[in-house]
């Protein structure tokens, strides 16, 4: 679990290209707080940086060192620290049922199959979803299914949660229990969203644009100034 | 992504995986060695009330295999054409039997079953530096998704009805294609960042 020293995530010189596109170009951004909110268009580059910091994507210069491991060179110990929630949960879950969806991720860390499948229905009676580990995915509704997802991340005790537009096809009751649940995590927690409200009691907030840090500090002021922004731009258009 | 399983257990969910595949094997290699067109058809209904006999209840699971009856009447039709109405009988009451049977296992059997009955099978491979537990993967992920795309399939029809009032043709198939691929990105991503292709799995 999360120790108060090594919860730094930090990137140097970092450039990357997406599709023969430089995204980002000598970026460099050390992030140390318990609660991160990353806002921005569409394209700004959010998701490539989340990417970045759990080694989805690996950077063409510079380097990244997240909670004492440089993602290139320790690629491997990455799954076993930090978690990514994906913005589709029917894209991440790849398993028919609740108790395999946690399983999977604890075979990877080298459990055998009867430990992994006692440790997923232990997890899931702990969390109250005990129903979940022998029914079909299927039957779950788009909210249990995102519950689901965030369970089969934290099932992998990771030090760092990464959260990827998470909520963006919920309805507004499980926005709520799911911001609740988020709160109470122990874990760092960085989690792009066009939603803006969610971030009310973040830490920090980034603003990413074409690639860059338009602003980066409390909540309040940085969403102030994208929204300002959004206001301007919109008022330029034709 | 999301492939329907049984959540409601039948007997068959009690049989053990790798019993499953082995008699999956055997019965779909006696229906290649079957030639008789009469005793074929009475081997393909007895495979149909088994299959609606142990999925007692779930009927609507035949529907997700509406989209390939199309294609079992092309067969036939290019059957037909080329050797005659029996063979063709016999190759629709062949394929129909198979994917029913097929859709059976896939829907009593949790994936990570399967993967662990098919990983002993595929250890030789590991001499010409083949990963067992990658290929289990692949062939459990290729059984689990086929309904899911096949659904997939079904959705992309029905928006260009919407549009057009027409049948979907064939070059639907480019942007379906694309599709997939977008699907297999996002499943490797999903597979990916949660360590599998860095840490195996050991039993």
């Amino acid at each position: 679990m999360t120790q108060p020293g090594d919860r730094n995530i930090v990137l140097s010189g970092v450039s990357l290209a997406r599709q023969d596109r430089p995204l980002f170009a000598g970026l460099s951004l050390d992030i140390a707080e318990l609660r991160v909110g990353l806002i921005g268009d569409n394209g700004a580059g959010k998701s490539s940086l989340l990417r970045l910091i759990n080694g989805l994507l690996l950077p063409d210069a510079g380097a990244i060192v997240v909670h004492g491991l440089e993602t290139k060179a320790q690629r491997a110990s990455l799954p076993g620290k930090v978690g990514f929630i994906f913005q589709n949960p029917e894209h991440q879950i790849v398993f028919p049922t609740g108790a395999e969806e946690l399983a999977f991720g604890l075979r990877c860390t080298g459990m055998n199959s009867k430990q992994a499948d006692v440790a997923a229905r232990a997890f899931l009676a702990a969390h109250d979803c005990a129903d979940w580990a022998d029914t079909s995915v299927g039957e779950l509704s788009d909210g249990q299914k995102q519950h689901l997802c965030i369970l089969a991340i934290l099932v992998m005790m990771p030090s760092l949660v990464l959260l990827d537009e998470p909520f963006s096809s919920l309805d507004l009751p499980s926005r709520m229990k799911f911001m609740k649940m988020i709160a109470a995590l122990p874990q760092q927690v960085i989690m792009a969203s066009h939603d803006l409200d969610v971030f009310a009691n973040f830490d920090r907030v980034i603003w990413i644009d074409g690639g860059k840090i338009a602003a980066d500090g409390a909540p309040a002021q940085v969403i102030a100034a994208y929204r300002q922004r959004c206001v301007d731009s919109i008022g330029r258009a034709p | 992504m999301i492939a329907p399983y049984l959540t409601q257990k039948t007997w068959l969910h009690r049989v053990g995986a790798g019993h499953k595949l082995l008699a999956l094997a055997v019965i779909s290699l006696g229906f290649t060695q079957l030639y008789d067109g009469r005793g074929l058809l009475v081997a393909t209904l007895a495979v149909l009330a088994f299959y609606l006999v142990t999925i007692f209840g779930h009927w609507s699971r035949l529907r997700l295999y509406a989209p390939l009856v199309p294609l079992l009447i092309g067969i036939g039709a290019l059957q037909a054409y080329a050797s005659g109405w029996e063979l063709a009988i016999a190759s629709i009451a062949r394929l129909v039997a198979m994917i029913l049977l097929a859709d059976l296992v896939t829907a009593t059997t949790p994936m990570l079953k399967m993967m662990d009955a098919l990983a002993p099978v595929l250890r030789p491979l590991r001499r010409i530096g083949v990963d067992e537990n990658q290929v289990s993967l692949a062939v459990a992920l290729v059984i689990r998704f086929m309904p899911v795309l096949l659904n997939e399939w079904t959705k992309r029809g029905e928006a260009w009805r919407a549009r057009t009032g027409r049948r979907p043709p064939l070059r639907l198939l480019a942007p379906f294609v694309a599709d997939i691929l977008r699907l297999a990105d996002h499943v490797a991503e999903a597979l990916d960042s949660r360590g599998f292709s860095t840490k195996r799995s050991k039993d």
